[in-house]
């Protein structure tokens, strides 16, 4: 990359951060780079620094900011992705709440959630827990900032990658296939619901509290700014003692005091600490 | 509690006068990246290089040095005069430090000063030099670099890289002794690979057979791969050594390559290389028992074997025919893709028209319209209206290689009734072959209701000269689809004449959407008829147009258009100033260095940047210490094309010098 592409790049690594608070700094601005030449291309743009001003100045720049970050936002998921974290709500959050989830349901938040299969993962993972037939219900929050995917997810039909952690036989049980897609059933989509959110901007997420709130692999994305305010937003969803889990190579540790770590079988999760 | 990163990050930046010095210090041990790497840019740009130097000397704070070693480096040649002085330091490890920046700035001043170091008594400050001088393909060096090819182990492995990184063709002969029986075999041929000097070419073929041991055999292959491709005699000397081989070492060898070309490397980093240098001997040394593995390569994601393949392969007609018929698909569409084919090939050609396999029908449309032979126009014409996809775009493209009066045929391809796929790929052959004579259909199309069509009807008239065809492109300006005007803008621009130019200064009159594109594409038709009506616009358009009439005005380069773009710098918008900078750095004559130096030290980066652009350009020794300035700046983007700026100086100053 020359100078002037690296400064070009820059000056978009910067709007964008403005926006959505993700980093596209360093080695990242690469990626920034190449993930917005399908915008060019569509707009008959002939370089980042024109792309730059239109989404500065153009009329139709809100517009375009959409379609950007349709584009900037990593949608790598799969079903059973980082299974143990599924594991550790059934081993670790759900038995203590026992007693009150004779009262009301189990209320998780998966924020970053893509195309869905993060939330219908939990949403399986409980059902195969045996938990609906001990009474508990639950309601699975999900958001996204982009709407194309939480359209996908709300649609809940799934191809190749996004199934390649699926066993043969969670494949049988979960799914109905048509035209070569498969449809997740009714029984797992019951109590999952998508909005649109963006951590970056939010001052709230949904509709708090939750007991245990899944972020994983969205962090990598902040700067330090971004992160923190990032991380201010999750503990206002949970209530002392909520779980926070995290991507495996993103950390809380000496970056706030709002949370514990905790290891459970094998992996760090995070609990939000009792007020002072 | 402590305070967070982000706070210390905001302490550091708002640090000022004599605390400043000292607080970047600190955060150069800091706990978080960014405190430590906001702090080196900081460090770069204020703290004097005499004041790092001494924390390189810091043995126990290992955290701090890295953050000065850091530091130095980013302040590039202001540092460079201090670097030096501790080339002379009595601590080794100092010395050491100082060699690793020095090397990564690459300033060419410093080897003079580095040389004596190669005989330094501790080995390790020799080897960093040595290192460093291969970093900055030091060519003076490379006598002192061959006297150590008989040191130690350590020196000799350090010399090996060095004279490869250097790529100096007197280190040839020298790394080809140390091959096969030394210590150093491999860096010794990794480092001919990258000197490719054309006599280690017989050599390494030689080897080639000799060596079996895998991982030196691949590094012989690769290197060999890659001497030959820029070879200027591969031909010759490739088909010699093919013939020299003897039975059984020929059967040896193209089982090696073989496993190459399979994709088979002993290596842990997948890569091309392997069989791409196999494919290239294999085809030299006229190996044809490697023919088959060769074209399977010919495959989309792989861009090396099919041209490797047409400058390279000699193919017997027997040997064609074999291949044409073979049974694997792949191989067949690859010797259609990437053959050479006679004339006397056409009825072979054709008859892979009717092959089972989709790609290789396409691909026999390609060697098809390569052969030219007017005599195929009516079967491609057939199968541009029968086939669909890949199929139906490549006989369009093969008949758009035919000449025009051999497309008779395409006139009922390009009636409405066709279908909308059939016009567009019949367009598409239009447009290619420029075919005059259906310029009434492509007229008739540029008003069909699909847009695709029209928009292939555009492109199809735009190839087509004369005044109804440019009536077309101008009429579709008006189009209702959006992506159809800008498509005729852009075919419009493509054509140039003055009539494009005085049309579209017509368009700025209506403030549409189209307006800010129609001031983009007069400034990249340089018109400078358009200038005035630019200028006038410019006090009551938006500020999109604003931004493009800026940029307009700055490629059209009016006489005085440099007094507008100096007068934008005050504008309340960035962006209006950021292309105002541009505009200047790229236009800006010596009476605009005060502009330019006074851009070097505005607040906002993009100004700096472009100031150290435009400096660099313009090339005058007055430039000189603002620039120095500028490589130390807190943001590393300025820095690094204030270094580039620096460096096209000395470049200029050096045939004055002489």
């Amino acid at each position: 990359m020359t100078a002037a592409d690296e400064a070009e790049c820059k000056l978009l690594s910067d709007l964008v951060q403005e926006h959505f608070g993700l980093s596209f700094s360093g080695v990242r601005r690469d990626i920034l780079a190449s993930r917005i030449r399908p915008r060019l291309s569509a707009l008959r743009l002939g370089s980042l620094l024109d792309y730059y001003h239109y989404l500065r100045t153009h009329p139709q720049r809100d517009g375009e900011l959409e379609q950007l970050v349709r584009h900037l936002t990593n949608n790598e998921t799969y079903f059973f992705r980082e299974p143990h974290h599924f594991d550790i709500v059934v081993r670790h959050v759900v038995p203590p709440l026992m007693p009150l989830l004779k009262e009301r349901p189990l209320r998780a938040l998966s924020v970053g959630c893509s195309s869905g299969e993060e939330p219908y993962t939990l949403a399986v993972a409980l059902h195969d827990a045996g938990l609906e037939l001990r009474g508990v219900r639950w309601e699975i929050d999900a958001c996204d900032l982009n709407p194309d995917r939480l359209a996908r997810a709300r649609e809940a039909a799934y191809e190749g990658a996004a199934l390649r952690a699926c066993s043969d036989d969670a494949l049988r049980r979960c799914f109905d296939e048509r035209d070569g897609r498969w449809l997740l059933r009714d029984c797992f989509r019951r109590g999952v619901r998508f909005f649109e959110a963006n951590l970056a901007t939010a001052a709230s997420l949904g509709r708090p509290p939750y007991d245990v709130v899944f972020c994983r692999n969205l962090l990598i994305y902040f700067d330090d700014a971004g992160f923190d305010r990032a991380v201010r937003v999750l503990a206002r969803t949970l209530p002392p003692g909520g779980y926070l889990l995290l991507g495996h190579s993103e950390s809380l540790i000496d970056r706030t005091d709002e949370f514990t770590p905790v290891w459970l079988d094998g992996a760090m999760v995070y609990r939000k600490r009792e007020a002072a | 509690m402590m305070p967070s990163a982000t706070q210390r990050l905001a302490a550091l930046d708002a640090a000022t006068g004599p605390d400043r010095e000292s607080a970047i210090l600190a955060a150069l041990e800091d706990d978080a990246p960014t405190v430590r790497e906001r702090a080196v840019r900081l460090a770069a740009r204020y703290v004097e290089p005499e004041v790092l130097g001494a924390l390189v000397a810091d043995g126990v704070n290992a955290a701090r040095r890295n953050g000065a070693l850091s530091a130095l480096e980013r302040q590039g040649p202001y540092a460079v005069p201090h670097l030096m002085k501790l080339l002379g330091s009595g601590d080794s490890a100092v010395v050491m430090f100082a060699l690793q920046v020095l090397a990564r700035i690459g300033d060419p001043v410093s080897t003079g000063r580095i040389l004596p170091l190669l005989e330094h008594p501790d080995a390790n400050v020799a080897q960093a030099a040595v290192e460093a001088l291969g970093r900055m393909r030091a060519v003076d060096a490379v006598p002192a670099l061959l006297d150590l090819l008989d040191r130690s182990v350590w020196l000799q492995l350090a010399a090996v890289n060095a004279l490869g990184e250097i790529g100096d063709p007197r280190a040839t002969g020298p790394l080809l002794a140390l091959v096969p029986d030394t210590l150093v075999a491999e860096p010794a041929v990794r480092a001919l690979q990258r000197i490719t000097a054309p006599e280690s070419l017989g050599p390494l073929l030689d080897l080639l057979v000799r060596v079996r041991q895998r991982p030196l055999r691949d590094a012989v292959l690769e290197a060999s791969g890659v001497v030959l491709e820029l070879h200027p005699d591969a031909a010759a000397l490739g088909r010699a050594f093919g013939h020299a081989l003897d039975p059984a070492g020929r059967a040896d060898l193209t089982g090696f390559l073989a496993t190459a070309l399979a994709g088979e490397s002993a290596s842990e980093v997948p890569s091309e290389a392997p069989a791409q240098a196999a494919a290239g001997i294999a085809l030299v040394a006229e190996l044809s028992e490697l023919y088959v593995p060769v074209l399977r390569r010919i495959a989309p994601g792989t861009h090396w074997a099919e041209p490797l393949w047409r400058s390279r392969a000699t193919v017997t007609g027997e040997q064609v025919a074999e291949l044409l018929g073979h049974a694997d698909a792949l191989v067949r569409r690859g010797l259609l893709l990437a053959g050479a084919f006679g004339p006397a090939a056409l009825p072979s050609l054709l008859a892979r028209l009717d092959d089972p396999d989709a790609e290789v029908r396409a691909a026999a449309c390609r060697a098809i319209g390569a052969l030219g032979d007017a005599r195929a126009a009516g079967v491609l014409i057939e199968r541009l209206r029968t086939s669909e996809g890949e199929e139906r775009d490549e006989a369009a493209a093969a008949l758009g290689r035919f000449p025009p009066d051999a497309l008779a045929g395409l006139g009922s391809c390009l009636d409405p009734r066709a279908g909308d796929a059939v016009a567009i790929a019949a367009l598409e052959t239009v447009r290619l072959a420029q075919a005059q004579a259906f310029e009434p259909e492509v007229l008739a199309l540029s008003r069909a209701q699909a847009t695709d069509v029209r928009l292939a009807a555009l492109r199809a008239a735009a190839a087509l000269p004369g005044s109804r065809t440019g009536m077309v492109l101008f009429r579709a300006l008006a189009d209702r689809e959006e992506r159809v005007q800008i498509e005729a803008l852009d075919l419009l621009v493509d054509r140039e004449g003055d009539k494009t130019a005085s049309a579209l200064i017509g368009l700025l009159s209506a403030a549409d959407s189209l307006r800010f594109r129609v001031i983009r594409a007069l400034g990249r038709l340089r018109a400078a008829a358009a200038a005035p009506k630019l200028q006038s616009l410019f006090i009551s358009a938006p500020l999109h147009e604003r931004i493009e009439i800026v940029r307009a005005l700055a490629t059209i380069g009016q006489p005085g258009v440099t007094g507008f773009l100096r007068a934008c710098l005050d504008a309340p918008e960035r962006e209006l100033r950021h292309v105002a900078a541009l505009g200047l750095a790229r236009a800006a004559g010596p009476d605009d260095l005060q502009t330019l130096l006074l851009m070097a030290s505005d607040d906002d980066w993009t100004l700096r940047n472009q100031a150290a652009q435009g400096l660099g350009r313009l090339g005058l020794a007055e430039g000189r210490t603002t620039l120095l300035t500028l490589t130390r700046d807190v943001e590393p983007v300025v820095a690094r094309t204030a270094r580039q700026a620096l460096a096209l100086l000395a470049e200029r100053a050096r045939p004055a010098a002489a």
